[in-house]
């Protein structure tokens, strides 16, 4: 299984740079949403700034994920279903998401700092943030595109299943990411992160439940 | 009758909590003081009005100002107005035993006909920067001793609560209910998973509608309260967010089922969405706000249930409340879903 989820992991990178325009088109998107907040407002205070991130890092991995099934045509599904063990299809898939995410969060931190500036203050902390919050983001996101995908009109499906789901983990991210930037001090940081931590994993041991039942079509 | 017994149960309960809630009077408390604020070393005759008290058959009646559990004084004298009306006279002493610059004072009426009532921080009692060297005179070393209990069945007085304190018999079950029949969807859900039989995914659905249908009362009943309590409909708070995200979810949860043609796949994705949304409800509700602040009671470390909030009279009509309205949800589904299976068999059709 674990050969399996590598196979996996590999043609889902393969799969993207051979369609290079997906996420480039997800890269565009954080910039021209960064671009807009530039011209809006000059001078960004830290906590918008901390609100303005976390929402374009939102929308724009709703948008990156949106797609995450989609590719897949039907006859091809059925020939990973004769393949494949659905535990390891949608383990590549969220561990794939959950780096494709990090990048584009990295990318979006990036002109954040060109364009708006950099209230942040401790950078690995923020980092690790990053690397948590894209990881929730991108657990929650890949399982509803999972089921969205089956549905009509997929993409508004997305954000309406997505959302309510994604709220608590945005509330707990924002919250110490406004740490990293020291907002406010919180001696009790870890209980968030815990909280972050077991969150995700709820999520994806619920995935690896749920898909099997998803994926015969 | 045999097997409606819950039906009639569920009905005597809501009755009971109904009209128990409603008529059960509230204890005797003090509504205001004047003046609300005092010198050290003055002399203040302090006006109380009082809220369902009966001060004129009070034959005893005793009154102190209490700053801590050993730091009080007593009213020299207590003249009674009216049944609604008190006149209390207080010479403070003119000195504190610490150096605050000012300090809340609560109030404490006591008598045997009506039984103690208090206001807390009913007089803030500040230094006189003038006399700050005047000598120590006055004491403040008294103990209150000897109230008398409230006789008779009523709910607790509460300072910004008042009558809405009836509220938690109608607001609180709500979500009770609505957890009990998300519940009970998810249950049915998994069962369908196991086993996709029709007849499972209607119930499920049915059980989804009512649990969503009592977390929109608890929305509105909770936001009449919010209003009256904390001045605000909707006041930014930790667990209004995370309720009407859980009635969002279960909105989603519809939008979802009515994107499919195949009845089949809509009732599997469903049943899949029914318990990964239900799953993710648990931190939502339960564990991040009571990690953050929040004006709700049991959130923000605050304990919740405890003999603050309900006392032994109110537990008297909350507990059957509850159990009344989870039962009155149970048949409001199965109404649901049998009307969904007449829709879907005909009339004629030996199952139902």
């Amino acid at each position: 299984m674990i050969k399996e989820f590598w196979f996996l992991l590999q043609k889902e990178a393969v799969l993207e740079w051979r369609s290079r325009y997906a996420v480039g088109g997800v890269v565009l998107y954080v910039v021209s949403t960064v671009f807009v907040v530039f011209m809006a407002s000059v001078k960004v205070a830290p906590n918008v700034w901390n609100t303005l991130f976390w929402i374009i890092t939102l929308f724009g991995s709703a948008n990156a994920l949106v797609k995450s099934f989609v590719p897949e045509s039907a006859a091809r599904e059925l020939y990973y279903y004769t393949l494949a063990d659905p535990v390891a299809v949608i383990f590549s898939k969220i561990v794939y998401n959950i780096l494709l995410l990090f990048a584009i969060n990295l990318a979006t931190y990036f002109f954040m700092t060109v364009f708006v500036g950099n209230p942040v203050k401790d950078t690995w902390m923020f980092f690790g943030i990053l690397a948590l919050g894209s990881a929730s983001l991108a657990i929650s996101f890949t399982f509803v595109s999972a089921l969205a995908v089956k549905a009509r009109n997929s993409a508004t499906l997305m954000a309406i299943l997505g959302f309510p789901v994604i709220i608590p983990v945005l509330i707990t991210t924002v919250k110490i990411s406004a740490n990293a930037l020291r907002l406010f001090q919180d001696t009790a940081i870890g209980k968030d992160v815990l909280i972050l931590i077991s969150i995700d994993a709820i999520m994806i041991s619920l995935s690896f439940i749920l898909f099997p039942y998803l994926w015969r079509d | 009758m045999k097997g409606f017994w819950w039906k009639s149960l569920a009905c005597v309960l809501l009755l009971y909590s109904l009209t128990a809630g409603l008529l059960f009077p509230l204890k005797t408390g003090v509504a205001d003081v004047f003046p609300r604020s005092a010198f050290l070393g003055s002399r203040v005759t302090l006006t109380v009005k009082g809220y369902n008290s009966r001060y004129t058959l009070y034959r005893n009646p005793r009154a102190w100002l209490k700053m801590d559990s050993v730091h009080a004084i007593a009213a020299g004298a207590v003249r009674i107005k009216n049944a609604r009306l008190l006149e209390l006279d207080f010479t403070f002493p003119t000195w504190l035993p610490d150096s605050d610059a000012v300090k809340d004072l609560t109030l404490v009426v006591d008598d045997p006909a009506d039984g103690v009532s208090i206001l807390p921080n009913a007089v803030f009692l500040s230094r006189d920067t003038v006399a700050v060297n005047a000598a120590h005179s006055g004491d403040w070393n008294l103990t209150i001793q000897g109230v008398h209990p409230h006789i008779g069945v009523a709910f607790p007085y509460r300072n910004i609560l008042y009558e809405t304190i009836r509220n938690t018999f109608y607001h609180v079950p709500m979500w009770f209910a609505m957890f009990a029949m998300l519940g009970v969807s998810v249950f049915y859900g998994i069962k369908y998973l196991r086993r996709p039989d029709e007849a499972y995914d209607v119930k499920s659905r049915a059980y989804a509608s009512t649990g969503t249908f009592f977390g929109v009362l608890g929305l509105v009943t909770g936001g009449l309260w919010a209003k009256h309590t904390w001045g605000q409909y909707f006041p930014m708070d930790v667990k209004l967010i995370m309720a009407a995200v859980a009635v969002l979810m279960y909105a989603a949860y519809f939008v979802l089922r009515s994107s499919f043609d195949d009845t089949e796949r809509e009732a599997r994705i469903g049943a899949i969405y029914n318990i990964f949304g239900f799953a993710s409800l648990g931190p939502l509700l339960f564990v991040i706000p009571r990690l953050t602040s929040s004006l709700h009671p049991g959130n923000g470390g605050n304990p919740a249930f405890g003999s603050q909030d309900l006392d032994n009279t109110m537990r008297l009509v909350f507990y059957p409340a509850c159990i009344g309205w989870i039962l009155f949800g149970l048949w409001l589904s199965q109404l649901l879903y049998r009307i969904a299976f007449l829709k879907v068999h005909t009339l004629s059709n030996e199952r139902q």
